[in-house]
């Protein structure tokens, strides 16, 4: 059966390529490719890790990539679609003219999201019995793109559920929908295979309490989870392997539009699609709190820039030149047209708003181009300005900017009222060592971070791929520098320690399948272009890096 | 409609202007500059600024000069009733510094009340 899942799969990665390539369009067949990898690599970690966090971890990864993937191929499948009804489109003559005037994008964020619980006062005020815990995170999908929020454990001691991250879509049209999936998972839930014995496991199940006795044997059934609870309807398309670990079911979701969208915080409707029964049920209040901040290209960029005259008042006959640049919800004319860079005040600055009137003037006799007559209301004055140009082209595409700026507006509605502030997270220091987590993390964390590089390379028949959740792009031929934050430097124990795990002595390592797997929004020094010099391998080198950590990890194996 | 005579538990409008504190980074801590009292655990009595004695809300005591609250628009004596969307009419004084001073957000946002901002709108309409 497993034989034929996995032939399933290679096929169905094939006509995924196939369509990517016919399409040529390289860019998502790269991210297709890199998603494979991550998923593939997701796989091998699940099944190799031991410890509980990781094991979540790994499993949200997958999920992701699953979602990715997905989401890669019906964007495929639509430009395929789009593709064929073009040639059809063609060849019937019937095609008129259409106003094809497409609204700008945007960026859009979505931050602070919270979702609050509502425990029974019962549960609440428990000081005894066990902490039944879920591990939480969000996947936001805005068109093809996919992100997820750091894992949160939740228990009954909090009474709301936070995630910190920030996430921004770029390239959004005003007709998007965001969708906000909250995924769950009990604490209890699953483990890597054989984990809990039998016997453990009837033995805690019946000293339990009579629900959730009932939640961790449902739990612990062989097959009781279902494959399609790794990212929704997957099953057809991308049969997953039946990985062992712990699963993220879907908990509840919404999805968010451009009337969502606001410059503070707002509170909105979950749909929820668990029930109490589930291992993975958290008592929510029903509803998510967010702010989600939209800046449209028209608010942000320069959309017209270009040389005009303008008739400042007092002289009605008399033009001035200027630079005008056409942005947000205003034109500014400056003198000159460095003026801007020195960031002088405009001579000028008129507001182009949804109040605001233009229509090409009655054509000067004096002057072979049109004027443009820009009018405003002001309190209860209207207020006109005069534009002219140098020519009729130049007329024309002026405005033509001011149609495609009232086209925008009118597209995006209240984001263009006033400009949304989009703040992104300022790259945190490394978060504290924390003593709970081992004295082998604190002394790994301390001088792991003195050393600069370790060079991980292909090693021969040993293949030593390295799907690694931090570079961009993945190459055989690895460098990453040691100035990790110290939630990474867990990950890099498990890396030393698979390695270990198949070797006989210190001094000897066979990588085989190193994983490396870190929240994906924490960001990284890049990885430097220019490959280092080929040389032993990581730990068999002759020079004190290596020497520290073999002394490191012999030391570590011989507190075991 | 502010707060002359509220019945607890019954819903608080208000008039609201929304101030967006961008904190001062020194060294290792971030700075607001100002500072606040009130609270549920509270004595509302000893509130100056406060119309109804028994407001137990968190109001602005002391505003740093050339601060960033004060940069934002802050002055003292509004009561502030959300930040970054958590309620603040009726947290502790404890509750309301830690949503104020959380290490991770460089952007406070607040949504503040004071009795002129309720008579501008009054008298505007």
């Amino acid at each position: 059966m497993e034989e034929k899942l996995r032939i399933l799969e290679d096929l169905n990665m094939i006509y995924i390529r196939q369509i990517a390539l016919s399409l040529k369009d390289s860019d998502i067949q790269k991210k297709i490719d890199h998603e494979i990898r991550m998923r593939d690599g997701a796989c091998k970690l699940l099944a190799a890790c031991s410890q509980r966090d990781q094991a979540l971890e790994a499993s949200k990864s997958l999920l992701t990539c699953n979602t990715r993937i997905m989401a890669y191929m019906s964007e495929l499948q639509r430009m395929k679609e789009a593709q064929v009804m073009q040639r059809v489109a063609r060849r019937s003559s019937d095609a008129g003219p259409m106003d094809d005037r497409h609204p700008c994008k945007a960026k859009v964020a979505i931050s602070d999201l919270r979702i609050p619980l509502m425990w029974k006062d019962t549960e609440y005020f428990k000081n005894k019995g066990e902490l039944h815990r879920c591990a939480v995170f969000c996947l936001l999908q805005l068109g093809g793109q996919s992100f997820d929020t750091d894992m949160v454990m939740v228990d009954r001691t909090l009474t709301d559920i936070c995630f910190e991250n920030t996430i921004v879509f770029e390239e959004v049209s005003p007709g998007f929908e965001l969708r906000v999936e909250l995924y769950s998972s009990s604490w209890e839930d699953g483990g890597s295979a054989g984990s809990t014995p039998r016997k453990l496991a009837s033995k805690l199940s019946s000293s339990l309490g009579r629900s959730a006795g009932k939640r961790m044997r449902a739990a612990m059934e062989p097959g009781g989870n279902s494959p399609t609870s790794h990212g929704g309807g997957t099953t057809l398309l991308l049969p997953v392997p039946s990985v062992p670990g712990p699963k993220y079911h879907l908990l509840a979701h919404t999805t968010l539009t451009l009337t969502h969208v606001q410059d503070s915080f707002r509170t909105h409707d979950l749909s929820i699609t668990a029930n109490e029964e589930c291992s993975f049920w958290l008592p929510l209040y029903g509803s998510v709190c967010c702010r989600l901040a939209a800046q449209p290209h028209c608010m942000t960029q320069q959309m017209m820039s270009g040389q005009l005259r303008v008739k400042l008042g007092g002289d009605p006959q008399g033009w001035t030149d200027i630079y005008g640049v056409l942005k947000g919800t205003k034109l500014f004319c400056y003198h000159k047209q460095d003026d801007k860079e020195a960031s002088v005040d405009p001579a000028v600055t008129i507001g182009i708003n949804k109040e605001t009137r233009i229509r090409a003037a009655e054509k000067d006799p004096h002057s072979k181009a049109q004027s443009i007559c820009i009018s405003n209301q002001y309190g209860g004055e209207e207020v006109t300005h005069t534009l002219s140009t140098d020519s009729r082209e130049d007329t024309q595409r002026w405005m033509e900017a001011f149609w495609q700026q009232f086209y925008d507006m009118s597209q995006w509605k209240q984001c263009c009222d006033d400009l949304m502030k989009i703040d992104l997270p300022s790259p945190r220091k490394p978060a504290l060592i924390s003593p709970k987590q081992g004295s082998l993390y604190h002394e790994m964390g301390k001088n792991l971070l003195d050393l600069l590089h370790v060079h991980i390379y292909y090693m021969g028949h040993t293949r030593l791929a390295i799907p690694c959740f931090l570079t961009a792009d993945l190459r055989m031929f690895l460098t990453f520098s040691l100035f990790l934050s110290f939630p990474y430097s867990h990950s890099l124990l498990l890396f030393f320690h698979l390695c270990f795990f198949r070797s006989t002595s210190p001094c000897h390592f066979n990588f085989d399948w190193l994983y490396l797997a870190t929240p994906c929004t924490h960001p990284l020094p890049p990885a430097p272009s220019a490959p280092a010099p080929v040389c032993e391998g990581l730990l068999l080198q002759d020079n004190a890096v290596s020497a520290e950590i073999r002394a490191l990890l012999s030391s570590y194996y011989s507190d075991r | 409609m502010s707060q002359t005579f509220h019945i607890p538990g019954q819903p608080i409008t208000a008039y609201v202007q929304r101030i967006e504190i961008k904190k001062l980074r020194e060294g290792s801590n971030l700075i607001l500059g100002f500072s606040i009292g009130g609270g549920i655990d509270q004595d509302p009595g000893q509130n100056p600024f406060s119309e109804d004695k028994t407001d137990k809300g968190i109001y602005v005591t002391r505003v740093t000069p050339g601060g960033p609250a004060e940069d934002a628009g802050l002055i003292m004596g509004d009561k502030i009733m959300q930040v970054n969307g958590w309620d603040m009419t009726m947290v502790t004084h404890d509750q309301a510094r830690k949503k104020l001073t959380k290490k991770s957000e460089d952007v406070v946002r607040l949504l503040v009340t004071r009795k002129s901002l309720e008579d501008a709108v009054r008298k505007s309409m």
